[in-house]
């Protein structure tokens, strides 16, 4: 079973490029950070917004080394920082840095200035306490995470009422780098996090296990069943769909189509409803999650690694989730380390995502050997599996083992403020993933003739299977393990 | 891909499920469904720490 039917796609190499400078910036960040170890204090400067009443107090440097620097010195700082950075590795993967430049200054402008609205007290203070802090007398409770849906709604809006301008953006919304370079920074944190409680981290590792099994071998094969036998779909389309419902979302889809050589058209439809529906997701599933499963914390990270799709959005979901369910749990006087709930949904996630190649690789040997059977086709080798391995996992995989061993290694309290610099830049990667998903997310390709049902499809196997399986898994695999308490 | 296309070609006649695609979603299922219970065995036996 070494040979196979698989066409890496021009969108498939794009990817792989992306993967690569992912890991560069991400794993150049995390070093410029832990010099700090050493004396230097690099990334200092960057920049930080606080919950905030009187605006010109919100922003500020990460650091106290950088306070002369001032809020907006900090900000111009980063910026600067990121667009010559950005730019050098975008022109790196064979785009106009020029072009580049110019869209990501007003993506950034955009971005960061939803997250410091939604740093608003009004919008941030969480708890009567914080509310008593600030003078403010009610508050949208969303924490200062709410910056995210702040963004995330922005660029609908730009998508949806701004369509021109949305188009005119595009070389700077680049969703899937941006959560890339940000999983590969959460390796780090995830370490220091879980060097605290090693055991626990362990135990929560072989429970992720479960979410591989569930989203390749009981997801997959119900949703291509209902997409084939319910909804009448030609293999062709019903294959890349299972894979985008199921698996990853859009890096699925296109590995799918790949593997079973569908035309291009179709997993780009595809992966433009994942987005979208993704994009529904993140709005809704982390309040659900607040509200019915804040006495289950882990539960509810898991369930969202599960249920949401595309890499960006499901871990990002599962930052506002830990925000939320945190913030109620602090309400009523439990409180949790942070870090936890982030760390079960990205792992969950990645585990997924590692896989993607050897479900591909799986599908081009059923099709090219049994459903298209043609003597003169290309034939591919095993090797194709380690061509379609997400490599930005490699990058998560190397931050979390260095964070890992330098917090085993007893650094403590100055590798805990050097990943927190570093976790800075995770933030603002979030944000600017936040707004790329809305400007990407068109709302009327539903209302296109012939997606409806394509559309269909999805809603059925995700609302009707999808998130309440992965509830029942996450519940059955999470449930009753708490994160650690603070202190 | 015009939208007529897309209309005209998600309207073409249903290709039935072949026996191999019978034998993917059956397979599937059945080690998922195995795995996941000896995964929840486990899952019992050790419990998190």
């Amino acid at each position: 079973m070494t040979e196979a039917v698989l066409t890496p796609t021009a969108s498939g190499a794009r990817r792989l490029g992306e993967d690569g400078l992912a890991v560069i910036v991400g794993v150049g960040v995390l070093i410029l950070a832990l010099v700090s170890l050493a004396g230097p204090d690099l990334l200092g400067w960057a920049v930080t917004t606080s919950v905030w009443t009187d605006p010109a107090k919100a922003l500020g440097a990460v650091s106290k080394a950088y306070a002369d620097l001032g809020g907006a010195g900090a900000l111009a700082t980063t910026y600067v920082a990121l667009l010559v950075v950005l730019s050098a590795g975008v022109a790196a993967l064979g785009a106009e840095a020029r072009n580049f430049a110019v869209a990501f200054t007003v993506v950034f402008v955009i971005a960061y200035a939803s997250w410091f609205v939604g740093s608003w007290a009004h919008i941030a203070a969480v708890t009567p306490a914080d509310q008593a802090k600030f003078g403010v007398s009610w508050s949208l409770r969303l924490t200062n995470e709410g910056g995210y849906i702040v963004a995330l709604i922005a660029g609908l809006v730009v998508a949806n009422a701004f369509p021109r301008f949305a188009d005119w953006l595009k070389e700077a919304i680049r969703p899937e780098l941006y959560i890339k370079i940000a999983i590969v920074l959460l390796g780090a944190f995830i370490a220091v996090t879980a060097a605290g409680k090693l055991t626990l981290a362990s135990s929560l590792l072989l429970r992720g296990v479960a979410a591989i099994v569930e989203a390749y071998l009981i997801y997959w094969a119900v949703v291509y069943f209902i997409a084939r036998k319910w909804f009448g779909f030609s293999r062709e389309w019903a294959a890349p769909l299972a894979s985008g419902v199921s698996i990853c979302g859009v890096a699925a889809a296109i590995a799918t189509g790949g593997a079973i050589r569908a035309r291009p058209q179709v997993p780009v439809l595809v992966s433009s409803l994942v987005v979208v529906f993704a994009v529904v997701e993140v709005l809704i599933l982390p309040f659900l999650a607040q509200t019915f499963l804040s006495s289950q914390p882990l539960v509810a990270a898991a369930w969202i690694g599960l249920a949401v799709k595309t890499d960006g959005a499901a871990v990002a979901a599962g930052g506002i989730t830990e925000s939320l369910v945190l913030a109620k749990a602090a309400a009523e006087g439990i409180n949790y380390q942070p870090g936890w709930l982030i760390a079960v949904t990205t792992t969950v996630k990645v585990f997924i995502d590692v896989f993607i190649g050897v479900w591909a690789f799986i599908l081009a040997y059923i099709w090219t050997n049994h459903i298209n059977v043609k003597p003169d086709a290309e034939k591919a080798k095993l090797s194709e599996i380690w061509a379609r391995f997400p490599k930005f996992v490699l990058g998560f995989i190397v931050t979390f083992v260095a964070g890992l061993a330098l917090a085993l290694g007893g650094a403590g309290p100055k590798l805990a403020a050097a990943v927190g610099e570093a976790n800075t830049f995770r933030v603002i990667f979030f944000i600017l993933t936040f707004f790329s998903i809305g400007v990407l997310t068109d709302f009327r390709k539903l209302w296109r003739e012939g997606l409806g049902k394509l559309a269909a499809v999805y809603l059925v196997s995700l609302f009707g299977f999808v998130i309440w399986v992965g509830l029942i898994i996450s519940w059955l695999f999470f449930a009753g393990v708490k994160p650690p308490l603070v202190g | 891909m015009s939208e007529h296309e897309l209309r005209d070609e998600l309207k073409s006649p249903a290709e039935p499920l072949l026996p191999i695609e019978k034998k993917l979603i059956g397979w599937s299922l059945g080690i998922g469904v195995a795995l996941l219970v000896l995964l929840a065995i486990i899952n019992h036996f050790l419990p998190v720490s």
